[in-house]
């Protein structure tokens, strides 16, 4: 593979560094830790770590790709096994003190398994296609469309006390459950 | 409670914003980066396939050979060889005491 050069270096960060560093943000929750995850993507790119076929997918699928494998090295590290099953989990709607719709959507976002996290936010808010989220997650796309059909289930039943005419009953309801 | 149709959903992940990368973000990526090489000299490594491998170290030994036969200018040392050949036995032995001068006086 043709090294790359600073410029095309320059380029390729200041096009993705968003992209890269709010899907590591939305899926760790933190801004220090998107920040080393964002920085160890580019260095990974940089160094010729990564394997890029420029004539087959897009960078920017490549570039989440890596950012999701360095968040799950710290979830490893971390241990965080535990909620890895996505099959089995079904989400009621959401506990704990009513809050503002973003905060809620934040939350019951961080409450999804990973695996459809991870699926739900390179499709929704990255803008990345069902083939190039299966590119970025190494999966099939039938996978990719599993993982969000149950993920935007689960986050239909959490957000439920958000439907519209439904909120007052909500702050109502102090405390949703 | 009625869970949310799918536009209803669209349109509440809308609201979760994402703040921009940090100006620092860059300034930490430039350093690494140019400080990548100098780390590279300390901790990096290459990947030499192995007839290279093997075909440097035959050099490497043959050189050390030749270098170690080679005397201390680059000439070649040659060592006087000792021989026996022509060597004959004594033929009469003829022994002679010769006293000092200091003895011939008693």
């Amino acid at each position: 593979m043709k090294p790359m050069t600073d410029d095309e270096f320059g380029a390729l960060f200041e096009q993705h560094k968003n992209a890269v560093y709010q899907f590591a943000w939305r899926m760790t929750n933190s801004p220090a830790v998107a920040e080393d995850i964002a920085q160890d993507t580019f260095l990974t790119l940089w160094r010729g770590e990564a394997e890029w076929d420029r004539s087959r997918g897009s960078v920017r699928a490549l570039l989440l790709g890596i950012a999701r494998h360095l968040a799950w090295k710290r979830w490893r590290r971390d241990q965080r096994w535990s909620s890895l099953d996505d099959e089995t989990f079904v989400a009621t709607y959401l506990s704990g003190e009513f809050c503002g719709a973003e905060e809620a959507v934040s939350k019951a976002i961080a409450a999804l398994p990973p695996l459809q996290r991870e699926a739900l936010i390179l499709a929704t808010y990255e803008g990345l296609s069902l083939q190039e989220t299966a590119d970025a997650l190494a999966v099939e796309v039938g996978t990719v469309k599993a993982r969000l059909h149950r993920g935007r289930e689960n986050l239909k039943r959490m957000l439920a006390p958000y439907k519209p005419g439904h909120v007052r009953s909500a702050k109502e309801y102090g405390t949703a459950k | 409670m009625e869970p949310l149709s799918d536009r209803e959903l669209d349109e509440l992940l809308t609201r979760w914003k994402a703040p921009a990368a940090p100006e620092a973000l860059q300034k930490r990526v430039r350093q690494e980066q140019r400080g990548s090489w100098w780390k590279w000299l300390l901790t990096g490594s290459i990947r030499v396939p192995v007839p290279l491998t093997l075909a440097i170290a035959a050099l490497l030994i043959g050189l050390f050979v030749m270098v170690t036969e080679r005397g201390p200018r680059g000439h070649v040392h040659v060592r006087p060889e000792t021989t026996t050949a022509g060597f004959q036995p004594v033929k009469r032995l003829e022994p002679r005491i010769i006293r000092s001068s200091y003895e011939g006086n008693y």
